[in-house]
């Protein structure tokens, strides 16, 4: 069974529809990627799963159970964690305050402590700006942040959204090692992403996404070796 | 007049956007004078910084009797009853603070939940109205209910809506809850109750001590209360609903998928609001010991604003001197009257340019936050206090990073 299941998904801002009769899945462990250019519905997207946004139709399953019309606060505390686009820290807390925000939803204050050491762990760079406001941080130091806030939920699935937005190359690559560490260590991740290159390399299987519908799939190689894709999202052909 | 009214109130409102957003732009605020009053207050111990609270606590109590030359506003304004107001306005700017300061949801209706308090304690003490009559005290209770239910009832359809929306509709609130005094019958407009009940007790004159122009006993009541309020608001913001309230106040979408019940909390801020709200309307209307429909006006919503703001959102201390410093300048400047609103006008603009986040900014509770997080997530020593470590010098990929 799919830990995330995403069956004919329609949303509509107002009276303009952003999906159209949308479904994938992603299974546990995996790392998928969805690409595709502004305005493809890519955010709308990781906000239906994260439940800032309301689907007007179909449904979306985690874990067996239907969360289609779940808050989203009671969706993180299911296991579900984003990290935003444009990052949205808070800007006038502490690098702390942020990642302790991060755990709100959790029972389990008493292990926390280890979830702060793994973030810290994953980025030294955070842990060397504990007490510094997330306004005032650079841009792939806010980055670190939000991936971080994410994980302090313990997530099963980390919806990043795209985590290369406005970084450095250099910082890019970086940024998706570290995706991929926490894949490893056992957290199903969905990304959304225009750097395609990096998000296909990274992905088990990715989906690209035009005008609010999925128009190919397969695995992260075989899209890096579709020359229609090559020739739309990797700058090449 | 209503020149001075025109940039004050466009004063308030637009420091109160500053107020909600301007911690996208905050840096870290070491260095500035306040900053370094912080530290010295935090280098104190527990006893030592007890000991500074109670001794302005005492001269806070002493303030109606001292009747110092230079801030009395006699003999144009009665000494007594001026403090009165202040620790009045005070209170109300404690309450709004919590709303505005804390959740950031920008409330321009916050006369209405005073009205209610001090309708429900006219209404149940008054011998002009018709309903069941109660002793004063008993009212005060049961105005904080009213007021909060108001606040729920006004809360749960438009905390739907965000920033300038819910300011709108909360602006439509204070007036429906004015407009609704003037037109209900049972409400006698602006006949009004008169004689509200008071406290008991009697001086060895004969008269009550309580009494309608005896400022200091009111003024004792109302300190009291807003020492009780200030200690439960602290112990709230310490809590996890107070953290609730800055994430929301910091980014409301965000605060959602940290797994915060934004609707919840945000009607829980406007519930507790509201409460402290009809608390001080019920003492209001208790000294007056008249209530009609010409006190509770949109300027008034406004003036309640401002004293937050220039407190300093979010920093409840600062909601009690912006409090009293709002209701005191128009007092203290009666003897020049022509001129009391121009130089309130010129003080609030002057304490914007200089201090833009308000006599004293939110900053300082969130450190607090931040030294008791780490203490309690880590348990090893307070980073705070420790120089900013050495960075590695190997990789140091944040440089690299374009903004």
């Amino acid at each position: 069974m799919a830990l995330l299941e995403l069956k004919n998904v329609t949303v509509h801002y107002g009276r303009i529809q952003a999906i159209h009769d949308m479904s994938f899945s992603v299974e546990e462990g995996e790392i998928v990627s969805l690409i595709g250019a502004n305005g493809a519905g890519k955010t709308t997207t990781m906000q239906t799963i994260s439940g800032l946004l309301n689907a007007s139709g179909g449904s979306i399953t985690f874990d067996g159970e239907d969360i289609t019309k779940m808050k989203a606060h009671i969706r993180v505390v299911r296991g579900i964690s984003q990290s935003p686009e444009g990052r949205r820290i808070f800007p006038g807390m502490t690098v702390l305050e942020n990642l302790d925000m991060g755990a709100f939803g959790r029972r389990d204050r008493s292990k926390i402590a280890a979830d702060f050491d793994r973030v810290f762990h994953l980025f030294p760079r955070l842990a060397e700006r504990k007490t510094q406001l997330g306004g005032t941080m650079s841009g792939g130091e806010q980055q670190m942040l939000a991936i971080g806030r994410a994980l302090m939920s313990v997530p099963r699935l980390l919806l990043l959204d795209e985590p290369s937005m406005g970084l450095a190359p250099q910082f890019i690559r970086q940024i998706f090692k570290i995706i991929t560490e926490i894949n490893e260590q056992g957290t199903t991740i969905l990304l959304v992403e225009q750097n395609a290159n990096q998000a296909l390399a990274r992905a088990d299987r990715a989906f690209v996404l035009e005008t609010g519908a999925i128009t190919h799939s397969g695995s992260g190689k075989e899209l890096l070796a579709n020359p229609a894709i090559k020739e739309a999202y990797l700058g090449v052909g | 007049m209503s020149m001075v009214d025109g940039p004050k109130v466009s004063a308030g409102a637009e420091s109160a956007r500053l107020g909600a957003d301007a911690s996208s732009v905050r840096t870290t605020a070491k260095g500035t004078r306040t900053q370094r009053l912080r530290d010295r207050w935090n280098d104190l111990t527990r006893p030592q910084q007890w000991l500074w609270l109670i001794v302005v606590v005492v001269l806070a109590y002493l303030l109606p009797v001292l009747n110092i030359p230079i801030l009395t506003t006699a003999p144009g304004n009665d000494w007594p009853l001026a403090c009165f107001s202040m620790a009045s306005f005070a209170l109300i700017a404690v309450g709004l603070n919590i709303v505005v300061g804390y959740a950031g949801l920008l409330d321009l209706g916050y006369v209405a939940f005073f009205a209610v308090g001090s309708y429900t304690s006219a209404m149940l003490t008054s011998p002009d109205s018709p309903f069941l009559h109660i002793p004063y005290l008993w009212t005060i209770p049961v105005a904080m209910a009213v007021a909060m239910f108001f606040g729920v009832v006004l809360g749960i359809p438009t905390l739907r809506l965000r920033g300038d929306y819910l300011a709108i509709v909360t602006l439509g609130f204070g007036e429906i809850v004015r407009i609704l005094a003037t037109i209900i019958p049972a409400m006698k407009g602006q006949v009004g109750f008169q004689n509200v009940g008071r406290p008991p007790g009697v001086a060895a004159d004969g008269i009550p001590i309580f009494a309608n122009s005896n400022g200091t006993p009111w003024y004792w009541l109302t300190l009291t209360v807003i020492l009780i309020v200030l200690l439960l608001v602290g112990n709230l913001e310490r809590s996890r609903v107070g953290r609730a309230w800055v994430a929301i106040r910091e980014d409301e979408d965000a605060a959602e998928i940290m797994g915060v019940p934004t609707f919840k909390y945000k009607v829980w801020a406007f519930a507790i609001g509201a409460a402290v709200g009809g608390l001080s309307g019920s003492l209001f209307a208790g000294q007056v010991g008249f209530v009609n429909n010409q006190k509770f006006d949109v300027q008034s919503s406004i003036l309640f604003l401002a004293a937050v703001v220039l407190g300093g959102a979010g920093n409840k201390v600062g909601a009690v001197l912006g409090g009293a410093l709002v209701a005191y300048i128009p007092l203290r400047f009666t003897a020049i009257a022509d001129y009391k609103y121009l130089i309130f006008g010129i003080a609030l603009v002057v304490i914007m340019i200089f201090r833009s986040k308000g006599l004293l900014p939110a900053r300082q509770r969130l450190l607090a936050y931040g030294h008791q997080a780490y203490r309690r997530i880590v348990g090893k020593s307070d980073p705070l206090s420790q120089p900013p470590g050495a960075l590695p010098p190997s990789v140091d990929p944040g440089a690299a990073v374009t903004r």
